[in-house]
């Protein structure tokens, strides 16, 4: 092993190579009925991996995410918002109201490995169409349930939910910004992301399981429960104290020092929890002694509160006139945590993250060249990746009705006029790009 | 079959009820996992979500116990290990092992020929300096597959850094705190700056994703018969989920800031101040803030805002509006005008309301423990214990928790034996000499 492991890891997980490497999920079909981003996510992830997703919308609109951008400005006719929750899918539009928009959907949950859905529970077992209608078909689907609230219990049956109604009844904006301050939303539509994470790890493991067994399953998945279990140790300390977890600005109660600081040109993120990183951050301060302070010495009584601001303070005042790479230099040279509070242009421009696939290029045919936050783990043998971007409603109906359920393009033709399939809105968020419909515009009647 | 449209939360009960959890089986009972993490909650969460499925996880810890028992608010310990720690133990095996020494190593390097999946936190390049590494692990056990986690991973221009992960820096790193929290100049000098959220939510989403690509290199596994390296890092996790904020300044090059209750892409999704404490409220598309502008009893608002774009340009006075009108509420009766409106159909529209919770909210409403989310566990070792249960509900194979921790090392006996054929004697050796 004479190779130096860092020339070792490039090679082994070389950005340039991740398209002539396998995927994990090769072959798996994920059909999704999803709208807004815990259930799209829930199956993009598992298409990063490898798996092929075709969404079906609600023609001509489509999917409600398709009109979330932001200032509700849109890009080439389309929302910005759209792209993140939906790579690499096959767009198909049909109405799930008309009975054969039912059957074909029907024959397409016949032929997928995993359903994913995010309506309110009950909705589809209404429409006939729900977990107990699509198993009889296709006893191997794993049917997953994404909500709000979840399919059964109290608040369960007719409440709406979003990202920031999980974020508001788990906990999580209790314990989250300033004592005495308004409370204020997390910046990402969290509850959502983590969900949909949540819920296509479950969808593996029940793919696991199928593997071995042959069986199908039902998960339901709320995105507050999602949240109730990252909130780390608030509940097991409730449950031994009686204490009520509030808000306690941007330090961390549990590793001291671990803060925000302002400085010369910014915001940096502090931490030195181990013993050692702390005496190398009192080195870094010019201030050696510092780690000895009774007070400070060891995690432990740097964790009581009174030490904790103490030392905060100090840190604080010794940050506030230095740039933040500076003090990310610092980290590095003497062996504590210390990165910037990044911002999307910081990010767009890292050449590390950019190496990395962390922040992924491509040129899609139809919007050109694209940059998103990449897959998130990186594999060595089957690496995630993005091919193409999210795509106006009915994009792919030819492709879909075709190759999946072998219907003809005449009677796919049929199925529009009945309005049963159908493509996009003549509206923003909905159709391809002006320039597109320009080039694409049928010449009339001619024959 | 027919379908009977009330009977379906029954049903759903029925067959996903965390109740009779125990009576089903475990969709990973057949991997084993050695989770040699120190001091990392995105580690610890990986091998808890594999632990709750059913994987055999062991837990290996430095002889007197790995930091992460430190890791607690005000230093608060229950029988000597910490808060957050007991949360994420669940049903692990617990050695000790000490990897600063050559025979801790080769100890380890025995073990890993045994396990599916190694999890560690060390940084990047140091278990393979140690001989303990992929490289050399996969050479005994090639279907091993190794998961690794820091915060600028394996490779890439910063991987090099000798720096800790911890969930502060992936946080700042991911690009969330820049857009979270109170515009500069509207709260007080101290609250008017990037806010972290206050969980550990890089380390649990870093987590998160790795027992995802985890599971991932499994499925692979069963028909290539090869392992693999993941490389995690916590930031770029949750990196991956901030929204289209790359994609703005790809676009427009705009950066998203913090906008503290507000969202920059919709009007109204956001917290308003109640008679008695604070809500959510929400009704963005143009439907559903007919329906808002319906319970409100304001269409002129409706009229004079019509659009996505009229609302997100007039979203700090309309904000005021719907404080004004809750002014005289509080968050329960503005829940119920919104239930009401919604549930009986009055009119257009959804809209979503929400009581903001503190924990002990949470805990009061029985919604949470029917469905299982919260548990007392009576543990034998740690007695009894209130943790937050898996988030899945699943009809087959149902995830649980068995116990909640185990004391530093209590496993020794029991995992050396099995799996190195280490009896008694010769751990007491091995003890004596620092390694275990």
């Amino acid at each position: 092993m004479t190779e130096s492991y860092f020339d070792w890891t490039r090679k082994l997980f070389d950005r340039a190579r991740i398209f002539d490497k396998p995927e994990a999920l090769r072959g798996i079909r994920v059909l999704e009925l999803t709208t807004l981003v815990l259930g799209p996510t829930t199956a993009d992830f598992l298409g990063e991996f490898g798996a092929e997703v075709v969404k079906v919308e609600l023609p001509p609109g489509g999917d409600t995410m398709r009109y979330v951008t932001p200032e509700a400005t849109y890009w080439q006719n389309a929302s910005l918002g759209f792209f993140p929750t939906n790579h690499s899918k096959y767009h198909v539009g049909i109405d799930l109201h008309a009975p054969e928009g039912k059957e074909l959907f029907k024959r397409l949950a016949a032929k997928s490995d995993i359903f994913v859905e995010n309506f309110r529970a009950g909705t589809l077992d209404k429409w006939e169409i729900g977990y107990r209608q699509l198993r009889e078909a296709n006893p191997r689907l794993i049917y997953v349930a994404d909500s709000g609230f979840g399919q059964w219990g109290p608040f369960s049956q007719g409440r709406a939910s979003y990202d920031a109604v999980a974020q508001t009844v788990s906990g999580m904006i209790g314990i989250t910004g300033f004592p005495g301050r308004p409370p204020i939303l997390c910046g990402i539509f969290v509850g959502d992301w983590f969900g949909g994470l949540m819920a296509s790890t479950a969808t593996l493991v029940a793919l696991h399981h199928r593997n071995k067994t042959g069986e199908g399953q039902f998960i339901d998945f709320a995105q507050s429960e999602g949240l109730i279990r990252s909130l780390d140790w608030t509940w097991v300390r409730h449950g031994l104290t009686g204490q009520d977890r509030g808000p306690a600005g941007n330090r961390d109660e549990a590793i001291v020092p671990a803060d925000f600081l302002a400085c010369r040109d910014g915001f940096v993120a502090l931490a030195a929890g181990r013993d050692e990183e702390f005496q190398g951050l009192c080195v870094a301060m010019g201030n050696p002694a510092l780690a000895k302070d009774p007070r400070f010495a060891t995690l432990e009584v740097r964790q009581v509160p009174a030490n904790a601001e103490a030392l905060l303070a100090l840190i604080r005042k010794w940050a506030a006139d230095k740039s933040r790479a500076g003090l990310e230099g610092l980290g590095e040279k003497h062996g504590f945590a210390c990165c910037r509070v990044a911002n999307a242009e910081d990010r767009y421009r890292d050449e590390h993250l950019r190496e990395r696939g962390a922040v992924w290029q491509y040129d899609d045919p139809l919007y050109g060249p694209m940059v998103e936050q990449g897959p998130a783990p990186k594999l060595s043998a089957t690496p995630g990746r993005m091919r193409w971007a999210a795509k106006p409603v009915g994009w792919h109906n030819e492709e879909v009705l075709t190759r999946l359920l072998g219907l003809s393009p005449g009677r796919i033709k049929q199925l529009e006029e009945k309005k049963v399939v159908g493509r996009w809105a003549d509206r923003p968020g909905a159709k391809p790009p002006d320039e597109w419909l320009k080039a694409h515009t049928e010449p009339k009647e001619q024959s | 079959m027919t379908s009977e449209p009330h009977s379906w939360p029954r049903y759903a009960k029925e067959i996903t009820d965390p109740a009779l959890a125990h009576e089903k089986p475990e969709a990973l009972d057949d991997l084993r996992v050695l989770d040699a993490s120190s001091g990392n909650f995105a580690a610890l969460f990986a091998s808890s979500i594999l632990a709750e499925f059913g994987a055999e996880v062991i837990r290996l810890e430095p002889p007197g116990g790995d930091v992460a028992r430190l890791f607690s608010p005000q230093g608060v310990k229950h029988r000597g290990t910490g808060l957050a720690y007991l949360v994420e133990a669940r049903n692990k095996r617990h050695i000790t092992l000490n990897l600063d020494l050559p025979a801790g190593r080769e100890l380890f390097a025995r073990l890993a020929r045994h396990v599916d999946v190694v999890i560690e936190s060390a940084k990047p390049g140091q278990m393979d300096a140690w001989g303990v590494g992929y490289r050399q692990l996969s050479a005994a056990n090639p279907r091993l597959i190794y998961l690794a986690f820091s915060t600028y991973g394996q490779f890439g221009p910063r991987a090099a850094s000798p720096i800790p992960d911890y969930d502060i820096t992936d946080q700042a790193l991911s690009g969330t705190p820049y857009t979270t929290g109170e515009p500069a100049g509207e709260g007080t000098p101290e609250s008017s700056v990037p806010t972290r959220q206050g969980n550990w939510i890089a380390w649990y989403i870093g987590g998160g994703w790795g027992a995802f690509a985890a599971l991932t290199a499994v499925i692979w596994r069963a028909t290539s018969g090869q392992g693999q390296f993941i490389d995690c890092s916590p930031a770029e996790a949750e990196m991956r989920f901030t929204d289209y904020d790359v994609h703005w300044y790809h676009a427009a090059r705009r950066t998203r800031e913090r906008l503290g209750a507000l969202n920059v892409s919709v009007f109204p999704y956001t917290l308003i101040k109640t008679k008695d404490s604070y809500s959510f409220i929400a009704g963005f598309s143009d439907i559903n803030w007919a329906g808002l502008t319906n319970i409100i009893q304001r269409p002129d608002l409706k009229e004079r805002f019509p659009t996505t774009k009229t609302r997100i340009g007039e979203s700090k006075l309309l904000h005021r509006e719907l404080e004004g009108w809750a002014a005289n509420l509080t968050s329960q009766e503005v829940l119920d005008r919104v239930q009401d409106y919604v549930a009986n159909k009055r009119g257009p529209g959804t809209v979503a309301s929400a009581r903001l919770n503190r924990p002990s909210d949470t805990l009061a409403e029985s919604h949470w423990w029917e469905r299982g989310v919260f548990e007392k566990i009576e543990d034998p070792d740690y007695g009894e214990l209130l943790l937050q249960a898996p988030p899945w509900k699943m009809s087959r194979t149902p995830p649980r928790i068995k116990w909640a921790c185990r004391p530093v090392g209590a496993d020794n006996e029991m995992v050396y034996l099995k799996y190195l054929g280490l009896g008694r004697e010769r751990l007491r050796t091995l003890k004596a000499e620092g390694v275990l």
